[in-house]
């Protein structure tokens, strides 16, 4: 563990020293030097990623061929169809869907020869390949005239509805469950948060991110001043870590930032009694720039980290699932179990218990709530990049990777009951499931929408959610 | 460094359509959050309510344009009570999250190939503003003759809808205005400082939560209309929740609760916005940099200028909740 106590102090005692002295100052000074201490911190690390812009990627693009009265071609984008790559030894390279646009970007690591094949299943229902553009399509390293490779599938309609009913609910239930697992670990921070200070913080997406981020920062562009450690199993001379590194340290530096929000922000904001409605607008504000900074930083494209994207699906039966994903979901459910029996059972989990609970009559018994708070703060910094990490693994890393699952990690919460941390656990993961599952139904592209439904449906029937105490929450 | 553009634009940014449409949508804004308490950060929805009230004229009803203007209320109205039924008798937060949560569910219902023949796709919709420029016309105002004096330029087309922009901003600036003294405006703002008091007063504090809601939405909708037809289309992705985010932040700079905020917080949001935008891609037109390091390429300028928003709006409000102009006893939010 010498690589994160190095770093740990490195970094974070910079910021825990520039904060110490700052906090005597005036709380602008406070903020300024905070928000400087982030981004330059941030700024660095990700600068040479920018730079060197030499990656390849796959452009595959699904379109339906319509003509329009008059004979003029008017194609048609198809989104939700899964596209695989996979490179010549029959490894993995990337699974996706595709967008609203029908288009599915896949970044691949250099030129070399690769295999596309669309899943056909996948296709909306009454829609089969055009004969001209079969769904296992061959990339030659030479065809890559510039760095992405155009790959055009046409559909158009057909007579017979291909339908594998069984397969295709089991893949999507397995989707789900990885996904809700990942949604359940960004939301205890969330919905502890909420329940220890009121605060519904609009920037939890961006803490996801930045989980997500900092380990693709040590995992792929590489620290170079920590080169010097390359004698350590794991961590390369050019100053990039493997996974197993990386990961963790993300992980610490998720809570580091939790605790500086905390210390830097809304601690003194508590203190000073500034109302809540001022500190959810603040919170809007801080997702605005750190999204924003994660896009002029990182760029708006997706990418993936650079170890395990290469990956050979196991056929077990129904489902296909990468040992990738199936690690993924193994791992986020050994956290979430240690998370949900440190609640049950430590000390300081009942103290947090207590004071989401009820924070006076906790304060009343003794409980140090300030403590508390910033151990939730903590907690759910390093769950929520935990989330980031494995999403990023999941499904590539994006600048807004976490201010999209917002809105579901709010549904969750929301199901599972505001404020309770094993309903956020119980809620995230139940929206996980129905997300995935529900796009059997609804098009891939709305498949967030029937969370909505949940969302709404849970505060007219049950506002204090499935684990919420019943209690005025008007 | 050229200062003469510099100033033109800014100058222009004061008082051009996005601060219009913005002023609108701020105002629909403050009757729910500044008067009322509601957070509603799903404004971006009801902009698009109107925008695509208009568009669908053209692109799904096949009817005259004028038609737009009561289907985009309507439309409008519909999401009001839709975001309004379930979480107007619970705590503020879940209005804040049912909010979010629609708008961005609105925009990949309306950016979705599923219904696309209602909406247009990702493409959006054109062509359904020509009515409203030929009217420019009948008043003598050329679509394409040049306007006005130094800084102050204008095609024909941008006068007219600026004309009609700044005339809707007046008189939904005195209808806000007169209703908040009315004392149906006093319950508004009664409810926001202490529900229980007027509910042991008698008043339905549900129905005037909801009143105000749709309101503000209806208001909104306006200004997206004033958007699509400035722009002459519909993009369904004009509609984030980013576009909610940033006229919040107009809102507050100005100040809440105040007709006068909305209206200048919009004015100073964009005429910063635009000095910021200018000055700082005459700085980036060769990369800055420190040793390796590069500060800023002339691609990150404008995500500098949103970093630049955010951070305005985490300063005001630790140091100036109520906002530029606000009063800080009429600071809505969080009088307990």
């Amino acid at each position: 563990m010498a690589v994160q106590d190095g770093f740990g102090t490195g970094f974070l005692g910079r910021v825990v020293f520039q904060v110490k002295s700052s906090l005597r100052s005036s709380p602008l000074i406070r903020l300024f030097i905070l928000a400087a201490a982030i981004f330059s911190v941030l700024g660095f690390a990700l600068s040479p990623a920018q730079a060197e812009d030499s990656e390849y990627a796959l452009r595959i693009q699904v379109k339906d061929q319509v003509r329009t009265s008059d004979g003029k071609t008017d194609n048609q984008p198809v989104p939700g169809v899964e596209v695989t790559v996979t490179d010549s030894s029959g490894l993995v390279v990337e699974t996706g869907t595709t967008d609203a646009e029908g288009v599915l970007i896949i970044s691949v690591p250099t030129r070399a020869d690769y295999t596309v094949s669309l899943n056909e299943a996948t296709l909306p229902s009454g829609e089969k390949l055009d004969s001209r553009t079969p769904a296992i399509q061959n990339v030659l390293t030479d065809s890559f005239v510039t760095k992405t490779k155009v790959i055009t599938y046409f559909t158009g309609e057909s007579q017979n509805v291909s339908q594998s009913g069984f397969e295709r609910v089991a893949q999507r239930f397995s989707d789900g469950i990885r996904l809700g697992l990942i949604l359940a670990m960004c939301s205890v921070g969330l919905s502890l948060i909420f329940g220890t200070t009121g605060l519904t913080n609009f920037a939890h997406g961006e803490m996801v991110t930045f989980g997500g981020i900092m380990a693709f920062v040590f995992n792929v562009t590489g620290l170079t001043f920590l080169g010097f450690l390359g004698f350590i199993p794991g961590i390369r001379d050019d100053g990039t870590f493997h996974i197993f590194w990386a990961a963790p340290i993300g992980i610490i530096l998720g809570g580091g930032f939790g605790w500086a929000l905390n210390k830097g922000i809304f601690g003194p904001l508590r203190r000073r009694g500034v109302g809540l409605v001022t500190q959810m607008v603040l919170t809007v504000g801080l997702s605005i720039a750190l999204r924003n900074f994660f896009l002029s930083r990182f760029e708006g494209r997706t990418r993936p980290f650079a170890d395990f994207s290469l990956q050979k699906a196991w056929d077990l039966g129904p489902i296909n699932i990468t040992p990738r994903d199936f690690t993924v979901s193994i791992l986020c459910l050994i956290i979430l179990v240690v998370t949900a029996l440190g609640l049950r059972f430590t000390r300081l989990g009942k103290a947090t218990r207590a004071v989401s609970d009820n924070p006076d009559l906790a304060s009343a018994t003794g409980i140090d709530s300030e403590k508390v708070i910033r151990l939730v703060w903590i907690l759910g910094g390093c769950l929520a990049a935990a989330g980031g990490i494995f999403r990023g693994l999941d499904e590539q890393v994006s600048f807004d990777m976490g201010g999209r699952l917002l809105f579901l990690l709010f549904a969750g919460i929301t199901l599972g009951g505001l404020g309770s941390a094993f309903g956020a656990l119980v809620g995230g993961f139940v929206i996980g499931i129905l997300v995935e599952v529900s796009s059997l139904v609804v098009p891939t592209e709305l498949k967030t929408a029937p969370a909505l439904v949940i969302l709404i449906l849970v505060l007219l029937l049950r506002p204090q959610g499935i684990l919420g105490r019943a209690q005025r929450v008007g | 460094m050229d200062w003469n553009l510099i100033f033109e634009n800014t100058l222009k940014g004061f008082i051009g359509i996005n601060a219009v449409y913005f002023a609108i949508a701020a105002l629909g804004l403050n009757v729910q959050f500044g008067y009322t308490g509601l957070l509603n950060f799903g404004q971006a929805g009801f902009m698009a309510c109107g925008a695509y009230g208009l568009g669908m004229t053209a692109h799904y009803f096949d009817i005259s344009f004028w038609w737009g203007i009561p289907i985009g209320i309507v439309f409008s109205v519909l999401l009001g009570l839709l975001m309004g039924i379930p979480t107007l008798r619970l705590r503020a937060d879940y209005l804040a999250i049912v909010t979010i949560a629609s708008a961005e569910i609105i925009r990949l219902v309306v950016r979705s190939v599923k219904f696309k023949t209602y909406f247009g796709g990702s493409d959006g919709i054109n062509g359904f503003s020509d009515s409203f420029r030929s009217l420019g016309n009948d008043f003598g105002i050329e679509e394409a003759d040049e306007y006005g004096f130094w800084p102050f330029k204008f095609t024909g087309r941008e006068l007219w809808t600026l004309i009609i922009g700044w005339l809707l901003v007046a008189l939904f600036g005195f209808v806000v205005y007169k209703l908040m003294k009315s004392p149906w405006g006093r319950v508004l703002k009664a409810i926001r400082e202490d529900e229980d008091a007027v509910k042991s007063l008698g008043k339905n504090v549900y129905s005037y939560k909801m009143q105000s809601l749709i309101l503000g939405g209806v208001i909104g909708t306006v200004s997206g209309m004033i958007f699509a037809l400035d722009r002459g289309s519909v993009q369904p992705d004009n509609y984030s929740r980013d576009l909610t985010f940033y006229i919040l932040t107009a809102l507050v700079l100005g100040g809440v609760a105040k007709v006068s905020g909305s209206i200048v917080g919009s004015m100073m949001f964009w005429g910063l916005f635009t000095f910021m935008d200018n000055f700082l891609r005459q700085v980036a037109k060769d990369p800055v940099s420190i040793g390796n390091f590069t500060i800023m390429k002339s691609t990150q300028v404008g995500q500098l200028n949103f970093i630049l928003i955010g951070i305005t709006l985490i300063l005001l409000m630790v140091f100036r909740p109520q906002g530029v102009f606000g009063n800080r006893k009429e600071m809505a939010f969080d009088g307990h």
